[in-house]
């Protein structure tokens, strides 16, 4: 009897296993589709003419801060030549303990005014308004410590224009990230309420003032699998989801939201450790809820780099945090799930999420553990185990391959030792650092340490990263 | 006075370095390319240049920021300053800090290098009556 | 067995795939490279001497058909093309010409495949700006594909061919509202000769549709001919849809000249806050002083934006400022915030603090610092 259960449970572990690879599978090849269309206009290039001064709505670029003081400047100061008509960048200082607010005042001449700070949106009490008189548009907020949610909505409280660019601190913007964001704006101004990006990490790369010299991949391996599964996520699987128009989350560290959709809604949840997924949901039901029209996409093209954990142990943290984050979302979003009232969200992404990453651990960790061991019991005979390697590797091996394929049109990682890794790393990324991550989001998910606030990344700035590469 | 004048062209865009240095090498001129803000500023501090070509919107510093700091360590030298940016304060502030020329992009080329041509004869004409003046002796013409 | 037979069968497909998977990646990785390699070298090639034939128009320096064909060197004359203006131009079109560039990238465009091959020679076209190429662009402006028919408007707009304005200004009817905003903008390349047939199409449909009549207030704005600015009048005075009142008052602020500004005051009474916002900003570019009186009132509106236009536009209005020095002592916060953040932006705070630092601040100025640093005292440094 006990036999006959767990085999029902091995097969049914691979048949969760083989779903979700064909689901990852349908993804790429839609988003295939979707960036090959995108990419023979990216031919040329260049700043699209038709964001001539006129016609390009402005943008706040909101940062929120906290703790940055090694890398603040330089990366405000590298933003602030992003390539685009009229923009103004809101800096929060989130009650850092360290010299970011000394550190901006200085370098941007900025001075204390008394304006009048309409909270739109409740935050936490504010100390401080700062204004830089000098060439660059900057104005900085100085606020009691509450957490990202709460830094972002106060910056879009203190937003002078409709659309916001939600970003962090430690983020290289590429040159022609927010034109091509907001082309996608643009192009349906009335429908796009939100528009998520390209998100790479910076790892490995060489970075000098502030700019991306050359991507390359780098040599330990916790950046490297990070930069696989960016490229996963990125490349085959958010343009397949924005082209259903049920994309579940754009990312921290790009987003551009129209402000008022924003307000509508009230802001990003403070104190959720998954502000960014949040939003996202609930402006999908706000708008379906009120049957008003909407978009939410997605622009391959709007590219930047980001620091990820070099080492396991900042990592932990991460996947720990992103995974609770995870768990409030799909608490609160619960009615949504397999609901035919919100359409592709319900029935398909947000199923998807539930299913392939919340429930995912559980499942993978039965297939990893459980199987084997059944196995070697007897209960589980010889071909579903190798069925069960086969889909779970070789079906993994696939869509990783895919994705570097669709990565191609990007033109970074030129080099053979850059492809070499990434291949490598998707070999042998099923022996060990899937594990962990299934590890350590069990942990996430029965408890444990409550991971707080920032989650403190330890970083070097972006600065002064890898002249050297990692 | 025929040595040979050294121009340096500051500009982020290949096309522009690449363009401006043939057409100055051959006319006689002696080029170094800075790609952005910092590497201009610092061969503006360790080498010295008859004329700087300069454009605003860089990585690293600005066109003006360059200027400023030069201005601010006593470097002295005629600049030309490329923009296609359409900002009058920006205008005000360079010609304060006495950017020569402004010239928009995108910029004609034989008015550019006629512009250029004017400033060096300036260069080239302070330098000849420096000679006189040593020459003469000090007690002036 | 049967199931064993199935999983084998599974496995062997699984490996078969990734296998063929990983040589396409590494064989597409493999001449991506090479060819954007060769690419970058050939190019900067060019591009030196392409600058030896713009520095020297009459030079001999030999051009190969090779190098003509070559997708490099195109990219080095589309580069260039951009990059200078005046009569540069005119040896880079008979380099076009010479070679019959334009010509090859039209044949592409006749192609009916693939996609991408004609959209890169639409684009191509459009960036040479070489008039051989008119007829081609002017016959795909009806093709399937939209970016192709924008970037066939494009290039007519760049080189100013009057005959397609008529044929732009046709299709706005039949254009989703996107590609009617891009045909608007690529509309103003063609300077004042688009202006009448714009105001044609405005006045016909501006009671029906808002956004292309919008769109296309606001290229009249963009081009800037002063022509345009009684029938804007009229049709800001007749106009119901907001979309299309905001567009015109701020054509207006471009446009209207003194003439626009008593309409564009009628606007300051209107119950919509953007009207209100927008025609401030207006009165501010047409920066006439008459005005100062209603932009002084606009600082106690009771909507954000429209004491901040109204007070940024008060600093663009000669003997403005004086209004907004008036404003700190109002008895209105708000009116008060405005003016200040005004005067700041202009540059008057640092004025005044150095004034104060020299010892020669007057009145004015201690009341602008006192507003903006409440830890400022009256009673010295």
């Amino acid at each position: 009897m006990m036999l006959e259960i767990i085999r029902w449970v091995g097969y049914g572990t691979i048949a969760y296993f083989a779903v979700m690879q064909a689901y990852l599978i349908f993804l790429a090849v839609v988003s295939g589709t979707v960036l090959r269309r995108n990419h023979h206009m990216s031919r040329f290039g260049r700043v699209s003419e038709m964001l001539s001064s006129n016609m390009a709505p402005p943008v706040s670029i909101v940062i929120p801060a906290y703790n940055e003081a090694m890398g603040i400047v330089e990366s405000v100061r590298s933003m602030s030549i992003v390539g685009y008509p009229r923009f103004e960048m809101v800096v929060v200082n989130d009650g850092s303990t360290d010299e970011t607010l000394e550190r901006l005042i200085e370098a941007f001449e900025l001075e204390r005014v008394q304006i009048p700070y309409r909270p739109d949106l409740e935050t936490a009490p504010i100390r401080g308004i700062y204004r830089g008189r000098g060439t660059v548009d900057i104005t900085v907020i100085d606020k009691e410590n509450a957490g990202r949610a709460d830094a972002l909505n106060a910056g879009i409280n203190v937003a002078r224009y409709p659309y916001a660019l939600c970003t962090d601190a430690d983020v290289i913007l590429d040159a022609g990230c927010l034109v091509n964001a907001m082309q996608r704006i643009v192009e349906d101004r009335e429908h796009v309420v939100a528009v998520g990006g390209n998100i790479r990490p910076l790892n490995g790369s060489t970075v000098e003032l502030g700019h991306l010299v050359k991507a390359s991949v780098p040599k330990k391996l916790v950046p490297r699998m990070q930069v696989l599964e960016y490229v996963r996520t990125f490349l085959a699987s958010r343009p397949a989801w924005a082209r259903m128009g049920a994309l579940p989350l754009i990312s921290g560290a790009f987003g551009v939201w129209k402000r008022s959709a924003v307000l509508a809604v009230g802001g990003f949840t403070s104190g959720h450790m998954g502000e960014d997924m949040d939003l996202t949901m609930r402006m999908h039901r706000y708008h379906i809820d009120n049957e008003i029209p909407y978009r939410i996409v997605y622009e391959g093209a709007a590219v930047i780099w980001t620091e990820v954990p070099e080492n396991l142990r900042v990592l932990r943290r991460q996947r720990i945090r992103w995974h609770r984050g995870l768990m409030m979302a799909v608490r609160d979003f619960m009615p949504m799930t397999f609901n035919p009232r919100y359409g592709s969200v319900g029935m398909v992404t947000w199923a998807g999420m539930f299913l392939f990453e919340y429930l995912a651990p559980i499942i993978e960790f039965i297939g990893w553990f459980v199987v084997p061991i059944a196995w070697a019991v007897g209960a589980l005979d010889t071909t579903a185990m190798v069925m069960l390697l086969a889909i779970a590797f070789g079906m993994g091996l696939m869509n990783s391959l895919v994705a570097l394929m669709l990565d191609e049109s990007y033109g970074y990682f030129n080099s053979a030792a850059d492809t070499s890794r990434l291949v490598t790393m998707a070999m042998i990324e099923n022996f060990g650092f899937r594990q962990i991550t299934v590890f350590w989001r069990i942990r996430a998910l029965f408890g444990g340490r409550k991971v707080q606030g920032w989650g403190n990344m330890e970083r070097r700035g972006v600065a002064n990263l890898g002249a050297r590469g990692a | 006075m025929s040595r040979t004048l050294r121009i340096l062209v500051a500009d982020d865009a290949e096309t522009i370095t690449t363009l401006l240095m043939t057409s100055l090498e051959l006319k006689g001129y002696e080029v170094v390319t800075a790609r952005n803000g910092i590497e201009a500023h610092e061969f503006g501090m360790n080498e010295e240049f008859d004329l700087v070509i300069l454009d605003q919107l860089m990585p690293g510093l600005s066109g003006l920021e360059v200027i400023r700091k030069w201005h601010d360590e006593g470097i002295d030298v005629p600049v030309i300053m490329l923009s296609g940016v359409d900002d009058e304060k920006t205008v005000v502030d360079s010609l304060d800090l006495g950017a020569v020329d402004f010239v928009r992009k995108p910029f004609r080329l034989p008015e550019l290098m006629a512009r250029i041509r004017q400033r060096l004869r300036t260069v080239e004409s302070d330098g000849t009556e420096q000679q006189a003046d040593d020459k003469n002796g000090s007690a002036g013409r | 067995m049967e199931a064993n037979q199935t999983a084998v069968l599974i496995v062997l497909i699984v490996i078969t795939i990734d296998a063929v998977l990983l040589a396409s990646l590494i064989i597409l990785k493999g001449i991506h490279r090479r060819r954007m390699l060769g690419h970058e070298k050939r190019r900067a090639g060019y591009m030196t001497l392409l600058a030896h034939h713009l520095t020297y128009p009459d030079s001999t320096e030999p051009i190969g058909r090779k190098t003509a064909e070559d997708p490099a060197f195109l990219d080095a004359v589309i580069d260039l093309r951009n990059a200078v203006a005046g009569p540069e131009i005119d040896t880079l079109a008979r380099i076009i010409g010479r070679y019959g560039m334009a010509g090859a990238q039209a044949r592409r465009l006749r192609s009916r495949f693939p996609l991408g091959r004609r959209l890169r020679a639409a684009v191509a076209l459009a960036e040479m700006g070489d008039e051989s190429s008119a007829e081609s662009l002017m016959e795909f402006l009806g093709d399937r594909e939209p970016e192709v028919r924008i970037q066939c408007a494009r290039g007519l707009g760049r080189m100013r061919w009057t005959p397609a304005i008529d044929a732009i200004v046709d299709r706005f009817n039949v254009e989703t509202p996107w590609v009617r905003s891009r045909f608007t903008s690529t509309l103003v390349g063609f300077g004042p000769k688009a202006t009448w047939p714009l105001i044609a199409y405005i006045r016909v449909n501006h009671r029906f549709e808002s956004a292309g009549p919008s769109a296309a207030i606001r290229a009249l704005g963009v081009i800037g001919d002063t022509q345009a600015g009684p029938p804007l009048i009229e049709i800001l005075e007749e106009a119901k849809d907001p979309e299309i009142q905001i567009a015109a008052i701020e054509a207006l602020g471009a446009v209207g000249g003194p003439l626009a500004l008593k309409t564009l005051i009628r606007e300051f009474d209107s119950d919509d806050w953007r009207l209100r916002a927008k025609a401030a900003t207006a009165i501010g570019d047409i920066g006439d002083p008459l005005a100062i009186p209603t932009l002084a009132a606009g600082l106690e509106d009771t909507d954000w934006w429209v004491r901040r236009n109204s007070a940024a536009a008060l600093t663009r209005l000669p003997g403005g400022q004086w209004a907004l020095y008036d404003a700190l002592a109002s008895k209105d916060r708000y009116a008060q915030d405005a003016a200040a953040e005004a005067l700041a932006d202009a540059g008057e705070l640092i004025a005044a603090r150095s004034r104060e630092k020299s010892g020669t601040a007057t009145a004015r100025d201690q009341a602008l610092l006192s507003h903006m640093t409440p830890e400022y005292s009256m009673t010295g440094s």
